[in-house]
């Protein structure tokens, strides 16, 4: 065998400043560029799969559809059955199948974007992909992040993945009805979510009896 | 497993730089990774290795720095390392967004990095031929 040996001057370090997230940043920078030109507001639902998104999205779209214009982008590994019961409600949906991806990004977002008619949309309720870790780190150009857990979710669902909730604005605590069965207190998860940011707005929902869907609504609006 | 597209970007940027740089053989590769960033450094390092074999980045190392988090607080003027939670059952320390002087809601100024800081090269130009 011939051992080579590079001599110290043969070896040397460029810097080399390039960010790996800037390509999607750029591209929700683009996003809310465009949204922000007609005067919609993108929201970005963040959680496990199960939490209640969908349920929580369609209880939105029913209460403000009337009064505003709304359109849903709806994330997915593979199913189109969240999109599908949507549609039911009469609002433009965009299906967004990830394959096998584990979150939305602004690059997919942004062909959403181009399939339907902005202008005559108040909000987009952006569903995310059904995964606690990834969807953090791309930004999609929404005005806001809403991550839904639910009491089903056990104790200590802040505690297990709290890196989800640095980035959001608002949290929904879904479920309430069934906290009592669960043996988990709502107002620990409160306490949890407000330990680890002290001003982000938490909302207590049931989607199944109506509870704390209007104060969603509201905060929505408020935007 | 966001970590497999940040090594493709990865890799795609360094492959970019090769075919640019063809008398030059990438030796290491340094990035910078920061504290809010969700990104499991091991992870990346075999999504790395993986998509580099069979390129002429197999065999590069990837050095991976962290970035402590520095935050600011609007509300007291506090800036510096944050606050972390002690008692949330964790293994490893959580950070917060909560001021350690008033409470507060506090900003992230540092922390969010994922990035190339440099590379380490060999000019196979100048260097003997075997």
């Amino acid at each position: 065998m011939i051992k080579l040996e590079a001599q110290p001057d043969e070896i040397y370090d460029i810097e080399l400043e390039h960010s790996l997230l800037e390509a999607n940043e750029k591209l929700a920078r683009q996003n809310r560029a465009l949204l922000d030109e007609h005067g919609t507001t993108a929201i970005d639902f963040m959680g496990a799969i199960g939490s209640g998104k969908t349920t929580l999205i369609t209880k939105l779209v029913e209460k403000l559809k009337n009064q505003c214009g709304v359109a849903v982008f709806n994330g997915d590994a593979t199913t189109s059955e969240d999109a599908d019961q949507i549609e039911k409600l009469g609002v433009p949906v965009v299906q967004i199948a990830t394959i096998n991806g584990c979150h939305l990004d602004a690059n997919l977002v942004g062909k959403g974007l181009r399939k339907i008619d902005i202008s005559k949309a108040k909000f987009i309720f952006i569903e995310n992909i059904g995964n606690l870790i990834c969807p953090a780190e791309f930004p999609l150009g929404s005005k806001a992040r809403v991550v839904v857990v639910s009491v089903t979710e056990g104790p200590w669902m802040v505690r297990k993945h709290p890196h989800m909730f640095l980035g959001a604005q608002i949290v929904v605590i879904n479920k309430i009805d069934l906290a009592d069965a669960m043996g988990v207190s709502v107002e620990a998860l409160i306490n949890d979510v407000h330990t680890l940011k002290p001003d982000i707005t938490v909302i207590p929902t049931s989607c199944k009896n109506g509870t704390g869907v209007d104060a969603v609504a509201q905060t929505l609006l408020a935007i | 497993m966001h970590e497999l597209s940040i090594a493709s970007g990865l890799v795609e940027k360094l492959l970019e730089f090769s075919a640019h740089n063809p008398e030059r053989t990438i030796l290491e590769v340094r990035l910078e990774i920061g504290e809010l960033s969700h990104i499991d450094s091991e992870q990346l390092r075999f999504c790395y290795e993986s998509i580099a074999k069979e390129t002429p980045l197999e065999g590069s190392i990837l050095t991976i720095a962290r970035v402590p988090a520095i935050v600011s607080c609007p509300h007291c003027t506090y800036r510096g390392r944050p606050d972390y939670w002690d008692e949330a059952l964790a293994i490893a320390p959580v950070m917060t967004m909560r001021c350690p002087h008033c409470g507060k809601a506090v900003e992230a100024e540092q922390g969010h990095e994922c990035a190339i800081k440099s590379v380490r090269l060999l000019d196979t130009h100048t260097a003997p031929s075997v």
